[in-house]
């Protein structure tokens, strides 16, 4: 069966928020669009096991997902660089303010472990619910909320901005305050 | 790996509080960062890509 029009369209249009997940993700813009790439064929190909009316972005950032581990499990993870060079790389990217900021944030988010970092993301940013979130992990409702909340800790622990949760009588911001970490 | 933090002193943030719900600044950077990403330039070889992948079409039914 051909691909429909629809379907393409709505592939095209999902492109940029796919790039903006596979450098998330990959921490490196050329990989992402490697995987992108790879997505979109894989996407085309299995074109007709996408239920229509369920949603096609949550079905590609799955595959994108699937396609990041696969190709990191082959790589036995040379993608080892914890301290800056792919961050370095990334802040080429021009915005329009604050720059500066946007760098630390990128540089904080390659320091959380993949699992933490793709939850905040698919959450915090590319507005999937938790259900989703957790179907595309593959994992459960609950790990998925337990890895935000990690995530949402560690990254207010190193960018140091722990005050500004203010004294809601949340457990997130008390865990920080009680943080001193070595 | 460094244990040293690399955050320069951060300069004050003088943004509004954008309704993000508990996680406020967190979540303020998180969509910037990413939306700063969205909105960059999508390359022209998907575009390119399309068309292979249309052009190939019609031919993997005579596979």
């Amino acid at each position: 069966m051909a691909v429909s029009a629809a379907f393409k369209a709505d592939l095209l249009a999902a492109i940029p928020s796919l790039r903006a997940f596979g450098v998330s993700l990959s921490q490196n813009a050329d990989k992402a669009d490697d995987l992108v790439q790879e997505t979109f064929v894989k996407a085309w190909d299995k074109h007709e096991s996408f239920q229509p009316g369920t949603n096609l972005k949550a079905w590609l950032f799955t595959i994108l997902r699937n396609e990041f581990y696969s190709q990191m499990r082959k790589r036995g993870r040379e993608v080892q660089d914890s301290d800056g060079i792919m961050t370095a790389r990334l802040a080429v990217h021009p915005s329009q303010h604050g720059q500066m900021d946007l760098k630390d944030f990128g540089a904080a988010l390659e320091r959380l472990p993949e699992d933490q970092r793709e939850a905040i993301i698919l959450i915090g940013a590319s507005g999937f619910s938790y259900e989703e979130a957790a179907e595309i992990c593959h994992c459960a409702v609950g790990t998925i909320k337990s890895r935000v909340s990690r995530a949402r800790t560690r990254l207010q622990d190193i960018l140091k901005i722990s005050g500004e949760a203010e004294f809601r009588p949340d457990a997130i911001s008390s865990q920080v305050m009680g943080s001193s970490a070595a | 790996m460094t244990k040293k933090d690399m955050v320069p002193g951060s300069p004050v943030r003088r943004r509004q509080d954008d309704p993000l719900g508990a996680n406020s600044e967190i979540g303020r950077k998180l969509k910037q960062y990413y939306d700063d990403l969205v909105s960059d330039e999508v390359p022209d070889r998907f575009a390119a890509l399309l068309s292979q992948l249309e052009d190939a079409e019609p031919a993997q039914n005579k596979d």
